[in-house]
């Protein structure tokens, strides 16, 4: 059976880059989706990402992207999807710590084992902040909808089922408010 | 002609270590560590439930996400004088043994054995020649020549496509790389190798902490498992036969392959044993607790100076007083207000950033000092003070590394030579042995432990209305990690993380006196000053993580070492 993970970026203590976390949440809560599709935050994985991604056969991950570079210096929240070829064209920097294997590192090393996925989709959104223990700006939460319409967009095309919850879960963005302890125990 | 050579691989927003050398006549003759991003981070906690403070610190860091977790929660119990159930002190080891050989085995294969393994040789290597050498050093089964010509395979693939990829960062064919095409394939196939064991280990920490990358079972007094033999989805006989095959594997791998790779690599440079040694000031906090009180542990801890094992002064606990006194953080050379060196509980974060200048402010990291010395932390110094003291598992690993040394190569370290380069990559395969072992002596006490009726995972913790201080301490896989909480009306006061690459990666302090990575590269020789391998060689013997990091895809183009002439 095939398998597919949708991965949230990203450090959540630090502003707009934890928009990756915050936008698979959201979507995890909406929506119910096939039983082959995992949904995980995973901060920032770093070389690990490679054993997470290893074996798939989709990769859906959302992360934060830096806007300058991209066409026109994108301004923050603006969406911007990536492929495969357009990841791999990054050449990896000479290594000083763990931090620096980025995504087409992990990728490249699951290529070497024979596993890397046939389908990569990338959702990047710009952000603006990077304060510790700031909230996500409000273009980088108000696009939030867009990169989910692109995360299911991608699924339908992959041939994955999802339906919208009759109701919508609470998705615990516990570093957000101040009642973490108590919801994660209630 | 002296020059200035900046390491400073990764562009904007992500926190990372900068490296700064002057060169001189193929030689360093000055050295700055540097962080580039604030770790302000702290500053989030003030004012919540202490109760809360590990699911933050937790996300300090991607790559040692449960490491902060654990000195979290250790930081409150100390604080509120809370004993802590047998059940809960095993599993919360082997979630730290489990991640710390992970971590282990990433560092070296993935990280920095490319520093001394030179890929572009493999296609002249000889898969039979390779596996009969193999044959010689280790017991390993996968060894082959038949794995050993597909590993070749797949660096051809590679080398043959015309774009290196993965491999493309490397400085290939320099002329400080030395091993015989057939060494390096095979290490290069136990590079391959080990990703399968790292994955092994982290699956142990899933299982025991519910999720990976940021496990969810801990809580302030003990851990969240519920324990039941009989059952698949709580922790009994399935989970934890599962966690034992797994656990044995990654040892095996962890002594037949990482601990022999490392004695071979060191037995054919041993003139790194001579290179990178700097601070030998070492430090290590006691850990494993043995008891639900703390007064026993597993890897003793304890500070040696100057490099002196006679000096050793031991810990008797993983908070011991002399610990919670001698700790301060030294802001003259870092980007914050003022310049005091403060202890951790009156520690301010205040940035004030003001450019890279060597002569004054340079870097985000602040600079620990232990009684007003710097202090080098990491498996190294665990491994010397384990010896220092007689510890026999450590004692047992240094031997058998030495005598493996000297069979391969000839020449017979000693102790002494371990304040090197080399000698940081022997002590963490040590530990990393020592580790192996200890994983099933923990998983074998909380076997035993269930067996007996005892259940029980969790303290109910108390909250005292008035103020009260505390330190939680981990001997993580980088080295002494500390966090200090001061609660007050049942919030958090204060809360500072005294990380160990603040300790190896610390400015000079107001003495003068270098961090550990800044004295470990002066007088190291550099073949090709404009490719500094040597340099790089040296600081990932430390395995630096900056722990501060903002990740973000950036499309846009890299920066690599720079020359710059003085």
């Amino acid at each position: 059976m095939k398998r597919v993970l949708i991965g949230g970026i990203g450090n959540v203590l630090l502003g707009d880059d934890g928009v990756g976390p915050y936008a698979v949440r959201l979507l995890e809560a909406i929506y119910a989706l096939d039983e082959n599709v995992e949904i995980a935050d995973l901060g920032t994985p770093a070389l690990d990402l490679t054993h997470q991604i290893a074996g798939l056969d989709a990769l859906i991950l959302v992360d934060s992207v830096a806007g300058d570079g991209l066409l026109n210096d994108a301004p923050a929240g603006t969406v911007v999807l990536y492929r495969k070829e357009d990841i791999l064209r990054e050449t990896p920097a000479p290594r000083m710590d763990p931090h620096s294997p980025a995504l087409s590192e992990c990728l490249m090393t699951a290529a070497m084992l024979g596993a890397s996925p046939e389908h990569v989709l990338l959702v990047g959104i710009v952000g603006k902040s990077y304060e510790p223990g700031g909230p996500l700006s409000a273009a980088v939460r108000e696009s939030v909808p867009l990169a989910i319409d692109a995360i299911l967009e991608e699924l339908q095309r992959l041939g994955f089922a999802f339906r919208k919850k009759p109701a919508a879960d609470d998705p615990i963005i516990w570093w957000s408010d101040g009642h973490a302890w108590r919801q994660l125990n209630s | 002609m002296a020059k200035r050579i900046t390491i400073d691989p990764i562009t904007r927003i992500e926190g990372h270590l900068r490296i700064d050398v002057e060169v001189d006549n193929y030689a360093v003759s000055n050295a700055w560590a540097s962080c580039t991003m604030w770790r302000g981070i702290e500053k989030i906690l003030r004012g919540r439930d202490p109760r809360d403070a590990w699911l933050f610190t937790q996300r300090f860091c991607g790559v040692c996400t449960t490491v902060h977790a654990m000195a979290s929660v250790r930081s409150v119990e100390d604080a509120l004088k809370l004993e802590i159930p047998l059940n809960a002190q095993y599993i919360r080891n082997l979630i730290l043994i489990a991640h710390a050989l992970h971590d282990h085995i990433v560092h070296f294969y993935q990280l920095s054995a490319l520093d001394w393994v030179d890929v572009l040789q493999i296609p002249k290597a000889d898969p039979a020649a390779a596996s009969r050498l193999a044959e010689t050093l280790s017991p390993w089964t996968r060894n082959s020549r038949n794995e050993l010509k597909a590993a070749q395979d797949r660096v051809n693939a590679v080398a043959s496509s015309g774009q290196l990829g993965i491999f493309a960062n490397g400085y290939w064919g320099h002329p400080a790389m030395r091993l015989s095409p057939d060494v390096n394939l095979l290490a290069f196939s136990h590079y391959v190798q080990a990703l399968e064991y790292q994955r092994k280990a982290l699956q142990v920490v899933g299982i025991l902490g519910a999720k990976t990358p940021h496990i969810q079972n801990l809580t302030v007094g003990g851990v969240a498992n519920a324990i039941d033999l009989d059952s698949q989805s709580a922790l009994g006989i399935d989970k934890l036969e599962l966690i034992r095959t797994l656990l044995a594997d990654v040892a095996q791998f962890v002594q037949q392959v990482y601990f022999v790779d490392v004695c071979a690599v060191a037995a054919m440079y041993p003139e790194w044993f001579k290179i990178g040694s700097g601070v030998r000031n070492y430090l290590a906090v006691p850990d494993l607790p043995l008891d639900s009180r703390g007064s026993a542990y597993d890897l003793p801890g304890g500070y040696i100076r100057d490099g002196n094992l006679a000096s050793l002064k031991g810990f008797q606990t993983s908070s011991d007083p002399i610990f919670r006194q001698a700790v301060t953080e030294d802001i003259m050379h870092a980007y914050y207000q003022g310049n005091k060196a403060l202890h951790p509980w009156a520690g301010e974060t205040e940035p004030a950033f003001t450019g890279w200048d060597g002569e004054q402010k340079y870097s985000w990291v602040k600079a620990p000092r232990f009684n007003g010395e710097p202090m080098q932390v990491g498996p190294l110094a665990q491994v010397l003070i384990g010896y220092a003291h007689g510890h026999p598992l450590t004692r047992k690993y240094t031997d058998l590394a030495m005598e493996k040394i000297a069979a391969v190569g000839g020449v017979r370290p000693t102790p002494a030579l371990l304040h090197s380069t080399l000698g940081r990559h022997a002590a963490r395969a040590i530990r990393a042995c020592m580790l192996a072992e200890l994983a099933q002596k923990h998983l074998q006490l909380l076997v035993e432990n269930v067996a007996k009726g005892d259940y029980t995972v969790h303290n109910q913790p108390v909250m005292p209305t008035h103020e009260v201080e505390g330190v939680g301490t981990h001997e993580a896989p980088r080295g002494t990690l500390s966090h200090w909480i001061v609660i007050k009306d049942e919030k958090i006061k204060n809360y500072q993380a005294v990380v160990p690459s603040t300790w190896n990666a610390s400015p000079r302090d107001r003495s003068g006196a270098h961090g550990p990575y800044e004295a470990s590269l002066l007088h190291t020789p550099l073949a090709r000053p404009e490719e500094p391998l040597e340099v790089l060689r040296t600081v990932h013997s430390f395995d630096p993580c900056m722990a501060c990091a903002c990740h973000a895809f950036d499309p846009s183009g890299r920066k690599i070492a720079v020359a710059k002439i003085l």
